[in-house]
């Protein structure tokens, strides 16, 4: 009996195909859903791979400007400490020859009147 | 199945993995039956089969990473189905299944030596509790065994041979049990 009515079960729960309508309506949304998952996605919302490399772009010169700029006034400052050394080491210069022209003048008078002194 | 159907089966999944739309459609139809007559037979009408046979695969494009055979994806899917349609059974208190009749015997491939008989039976079968109708579809419709089903539902073995035995006693006697001629007790 109990054979009889599992094989009476098995007859019963037979497996059945869904409509052939139904079955092509899911192969294709099983498939399409699946090729859309596999697609390459967008590197953010909005964000087209062209996009993304022009902004790359735009950030890269950015920052060369900067360094560019940075570089060029550290050498405008450099010439200009250099212009303030060499005008220094001028004012020097002149002010150490006139040191020695009054030194000179200085010294002549005092052996003039020295002479003067022990001629008389 | 045999392993040389395995064998291709298992290298169909590795390419609908790799997103090839024939071996994706190729599981699909080698599958869809075990899954939608699972629906049918658990929720009871055409439309909720169909329903669930849809969410289940579109589930299954989700986790096909996860899937490593192509036996591996029958227990998932039989997984799966059943415990999605147990769960929509229990957020309902019952379902009206006279529809199912017609239905399985439109697409039925083989018609049943006595139609009568295995009408009542899947009668009976909607009667039965949401967890002990998931365990005999597995064991007559899937031709599971015990620890298969176990495996399956994620219930422990002893519970699943309660069902068996109870479910089939339950049917015999409400099948055979009156002196009255088969066509009078269905």
């Amino acid at each position: 009996m109990s054979k009889d009515i599992e094989s009476e079960m098995r007859a019963a729960l037979r497996p059945v195909a869904p409509s052939e309508e139904f079955s092509q309506k899911l192969v294709a949304k099983v498939t399409s859903r699946r090729s859309a998952a596999l697609k390459p996605r967008r590197v953010a919302s909005g964000w087209h791979p062209l996009a993304w490399w022009s902004g790359a772009g735009v950030a890269a010169s950015v920052v060369l400007a900067v360094g560019v700029h940075h570089h060029l006034e550290q050498q405008r400052l450099q010439q200009s400490g250099l212009e303030a050394r060499r005008e220094v080491l001028q004012a020097l210069r002149v002010t150490s020859q006139k040191l020695n022209l009054a030194y000179e003048a200085v010294k002549s008078q005092s052996t003039s009147l020295i002479d003067e002194q022990s001629g008389a | 199945m045999n392993d040389d159907s395995t064998d291709y089966l298992d290298q169909q999944l590795e390419k609908a993995r790799s997103g090839e739309r024939a071996a994706l459609t190729l599981l699909v139809q080698t599958h869809q039956r075990s899954v939608y007559s699972l629906a049918l037979r658990m929720l009871g009408t055409r439309d909720l089969a169909e329903d669930l046979t849809q969410e289940v695969f579109m589930q299954m494009n989700g986790n096909l990473s996860a899937i490593d055979s192509n036996r591996h994806l029958g227990f998932w899917l039989r997984q799966v189905t059943t415990n999605r349609a147990i769960d929509q059974l229990r957020r309902r208190a019952r379902v009206q299944m006279t529809p199912l009749d017609e239905e399985t015997q439109l697409f039925s491939a083989e018609e049943a030596s006595d139609p009568l008989l295995q009408r009542h039976l899947r009668a009976l079968l909607a009667d039965l509790s949401p967890a002990a109708r998931a365990v005999l579809l597995l064991r007559y419709q899937e031709d599971l065994d015990p620890v298969e089903i176990a495996r399956t539902l994620d219930m422990p073995l002893n519970t699943v041979k309660s069902h068996l035995k109870r479910s089939l006693e339950t049917m015999r006697e409400k099948t055979y049990a009156t002196s009255a001629p088969r066509g009078q007790v269905l």
